[in-house]
């Protein structure tokens, strides 16, 4: 019959293209592989879609790759940067980049959740930042950039009622990104409430999450940014030999001979595209910036908890900030001390015992590349303590975490109430 | 309640596709089931209107009383008798409410008027169209479910096409032929699926990849750099593409139902000049504006006498038109600059038309001219466009 000729035209291909699309989909995936060159490539690359992914870094952490979660620093890439030096001196290790500007506690414990098995009794290594700790938190404008609903549907299918969970779904849903999709929104809101997700739930986010996966595996390596050149260009400056007061005379010239046209030893390049203009307008401006009372304490408990569940083994690096710099613009080094004890406290007193503690060289000379982030001697430093930890083998730590750094009270303890709380201890 | 915006996700599409099955059937069968229509018109457009953004809904219930008053109340009194002064109110009248929501951001810092809703601009420019065609008597009669359910037809009720009254009309009264309908809905598959690539594909890379990034860098460079060269091009096509594909999606569904719907855009950017853009580029609207605007006001010159030039009458005619649309846009430096320029570049381009038929013969005309027009008139419109997207404005100002 011709109308039904002509409707087959019409739709036959319609039906055709979403049933292969619904077959490959919600097909499981394949265990295509990932090839090294992408790895490679991704590990530099601090990617959005590379951090919200899942493929990639279970691909990456299957190999040699240690996580390095972290924020903005680890785009400061000179010859000392701890993928330079990785791969120059062709450790047993390469740093895979987990950061950029915003990824803070929140992102990063979203960040891990669809490759929590592959994270597994590994290493990695955190650079937590002051400047995550202010008064709100992370704001979700920055937490959405690392957000996808595959972490999401990857963390409820393993969330449970724990008092940890509820935290954790009660603060996606806090940000905008967490309503995204009405059925994540109505799983986390149970989760958050305390009920048990369905089993309708669990198949449907189990559909959910193969056709994420597929996207992330399809599309999350389009558009990575590449690096491999530009690291490579700096490792081929570092001296044969490693050692290390060769290393830090090099790093001294290096920031000597690129930090010259202003007053903080601030990488001339930053200077000019970022400061330069504006820096006049700065002065005393950062005396009220207050790090010790905020939100993030608790954030950062959550990615302490994921340390914990994945029996990881991590080293912390506090970094500094740029001492000339902060005399300029009035911020307190007393309360970056209390930020310093007070995020001390929380490690250790939980068993996290590896910890780089820079917080008191930012007035050491071309120890910082600008304001706040390492460069050259600094990174060179923190390397010394973090190459050891990472290629020798370590006791396994016991970790017993306290609740309690979930509470507000922990969270805003600041001033008086703070020293004297940490006198106690 | 559930809120969702025309054409914004898939699952839109798929409520769609039931909704419009029945209708797909009767067609198909040569039956139009009109109650079916009004009730799945309907719902479509609580999903619209309703949820969340239930205020909306309520000002567009009390708009269209007002409006439907007005134009049976003028229809009535046409009947009888035709003065310019009561047309003229009745104009006033029609957009009145229009004017206000254009007003009140200027005033009140709010975004979106108490009063406002999504469309209202399509919709007044439906009942300016079917008030004028009145007094012209080409309309002498309504029929109130009729002008209803031109008014509010929800492929189209967000952002257009404009259509007119009378031609959607012929197509609602009654259901087209089988093999008519059969090509129909093989052309509304196909826009629809167009619109994806269009709107889904092209508008994200565009839009939501590439735009943020150009923009940022246009920030940071400061002033004219390539990055703002980049930003231009990129917001030009951010534009087309998004446009396009959302009136390939309304186009598409109107076919699907049955409704011829014009098309809003015929590939703009081989335009040979700013005339012929206009004839390609958002055609229902410059349509709109040429036969409500440009055309009265011509056609009022002329009567009057108010000017003896014709050129004169039409480059007034081009900057009162482009002015209104501009204003229409909003109340910005950038919309009325955008109105100016476009207003300017057809009285510069029509100059020229006339000085090219004068001189014929020693103009060339072949292959590289038409490609040299065609480069021109695209990057004309892509700086128009710069100028619209009002980044100027937070790139100089802000």
């Amino acid at each position: 019959m011709n109308v039904k000729k002509a409707l087959f035209n019409i739709f036959g291909p319609v039906i055709l293209a979403a049933l292969i699309l619904i077959t490959i989909l919600v097909m499981p995936n394949s265990s295509h592989k990932i090839s090294q060159k992408t790895i490679y490539q991704a590990s530099l690359s601090q990617s959005k879609n590379i951090f919200k992914g899942n493929v990639v870094k279970r691909a990456a952490f299957e190999e040699n790759y240690v996580p390095f979660l972290g924020s903005s620093e680890f785009s400061r890439m000179d010859s000392f940067h701890p993928s330079s030096m990785a791969i120059h001196y062709d450790r047993s290790y390469r740093p895979f980049l987990l950061g950029a500007p915003g990824s803070q506690s929140l992102a990063q414990y979203f960040g891990m959740q669809g490759v929590n098995a592959a994270l597994k009794g590994k290493k990695a290594v955190m650079v937590v930042s002051p400047q995550w700790f202010v008064k709100k938190g992370i704001e979700t404008g920055a937490f959405n950039l690392y957000y996808s609903n595959l972490e999401a549907v990857s963390w409820l299918l393993h969330a449970t009622t724990s008092q940890v969970d509820r935290y954790a779904a009660k603060r996606l849903l806090t940000m905008t990104a967490g309503q995204n999709s009405n059925l994540i929104r109505k799983c986390l809101a149970k989760i958050a409430d305390g009920q048990e997700l369905t089993s309708f739930d669990k198949t449907y986010l189990k559909l959910k999450y193969n056709q994420l996966e597929r996207e992330d595996r399809w599309f999350s390596t389009l558009a990575m940014n590449d690096r491999i050149g530009k690291i490579e260009r700096v490792a081929d400056k570092l001296p044969v030999q490693e050692d290390f007061s060769k290393l830090d005379e090099v790093a001294y010239k290096m920031g000597q001979k690129s930090a010259n046209n202003n007053q903080f030893d601030i990488y001339n390049k930053f200077w000019n595209k970022r400061l330069k203009k504006s820096w006049k307008h700065l002065k005393h401006k950062q005396s009220h910036f207050d790090y010790v009372s905020s939100p993030e304490f608790a954030d950062f408990e959550l990615v302490l908890n994921q340390f914990k569940a994945n029996k990881m083994n991590v080293i912390f690096v506090i970094p500094p900030v740029n001492t000339k710099w902060m005399a300029y613009t009035g911020l307190s080094q007393e309360m970056l001390d209390d930020f310093n004890a007070k995020i001390t406290y929380q490690l250790k007193s939980q068993g996290f015992n590896h910890i780089v503690d820079l917080s008191q060289d930012g007035g050491v000379d071309y120890f910082m590349q600008d304001t706040i982030h390492l460069g050259w001697r600094g990174w060179l430093k923190m390397d010394q303590a973090v190459s050891p930890f990472l290629s020798e083998k370590q006791a396994q730590p016991t970790y017993h975490l306290n609740k309690y750094f979930f509470s507000k009270e922990w969270q805003k303890m600041q001033g008086e109430e703070l020293s004297n709380f940490l006198k106690d201890k | 309640m559930i809120n969702m915006q025309p054409y914004q996700n898939p699952t839109y599409f798929l409520y769609l596709l039931v909704g419009l099955l029945p209708i797909m059937i009767g067609l198909l069968y040569g039956r139009r089931f009109k109650v079916y229509e009004t009730i799945i018109s309907f719902v479509f457009l609580v999903l619209t209107f309703g949820g969340d953004k239930w205020m909306q809904g309520v000002s567009i219930i009390g708009y269209l009383i007002c409006e439907l008053i007005l134009i049976f109340a003028y229809l009535h009194y046409r009947k009888s008798k035709n003065s310019t002064g009561v047309f003229i109110g009745a104009v006033v009248l029609a957009i009145l409410p229009l004017v206000l929501v254009k007003l009140t951001p200027f005033f009140a810092w709010q975004h979106l008027s108490l009063f406002g809703f999504l469309g209202i601009s399509y919709i007044t420019f439906k009942v300016v169209q079917i008030v004028m065609e009145i007094r012209d008597g080409t309309i002498k009669e309504l029929d109130f479910k009729g002008v209803l359910h031109f008014l509010l037809f929800f492929p189209t009720i967000s952002s257009g096409p404009i259509d007119r009254y009378r031609r959607f009309i012929r197509d609602y009264d009654q259901a087209p032929k089988q093999e008519k309908y059969l090509k129909l809905l093989g052309k509304g598959v196909f826009y629809i699926f167009l619109g994806f690539l269009y709107k889904f594909v092209l508008a994200y890379l565009f839009g939501v990849v590439m735009l943020p990034y150009v923009s940022k860098m246009a920030l940071a460079s400061g002033g004219i750099s390539k990055w703002l060269v980049a930003y231009m091009y990129v917001y030009a096509m951010d534009l087309f593409f998004d446009f396009a594909g959302y009136s390939l999606f309304a186009v598409g569904t109107s076919y699907v139902m049955g409704i011829e719907t014009p098309m809003n855009f015929n590939k703009p950017f081989i335009a040979h000049n700013i005339k012929d853009f206009w004839n390609r580029w958002h055609m229902t609207l410059s349509f709109w504006f040429r036969d409500f605007i440009y055309m009265r006001l011509v056609f009022f010159m002329m009567k009057k006498k108010l000017v003896k030039s014709r050129i004169t009458m039409a480059n007034i005619g081009y900057l009162t038109l482009f002015l209104i649309m501009g204003l229409w846009h909003g109340l910005t430096w950038y919309y009325i600059v955008y109105g100016f320029y476009h207003a300017f570049a057809i009285i510069i381009c029509d100059a020229w038309l006339r000085f090219k038929k004068k001189h014929k013969k020693q103009i060339p005309s072949n292959k590289f001219t038409e490609i040299f027009a065609i480069v021109l008139t695209f990057h004309v419109v892509c700086f128009s466009f710069l100028i619209f997207s009002g980044f100027l404005d937070t790139l100089f100002f802000r």
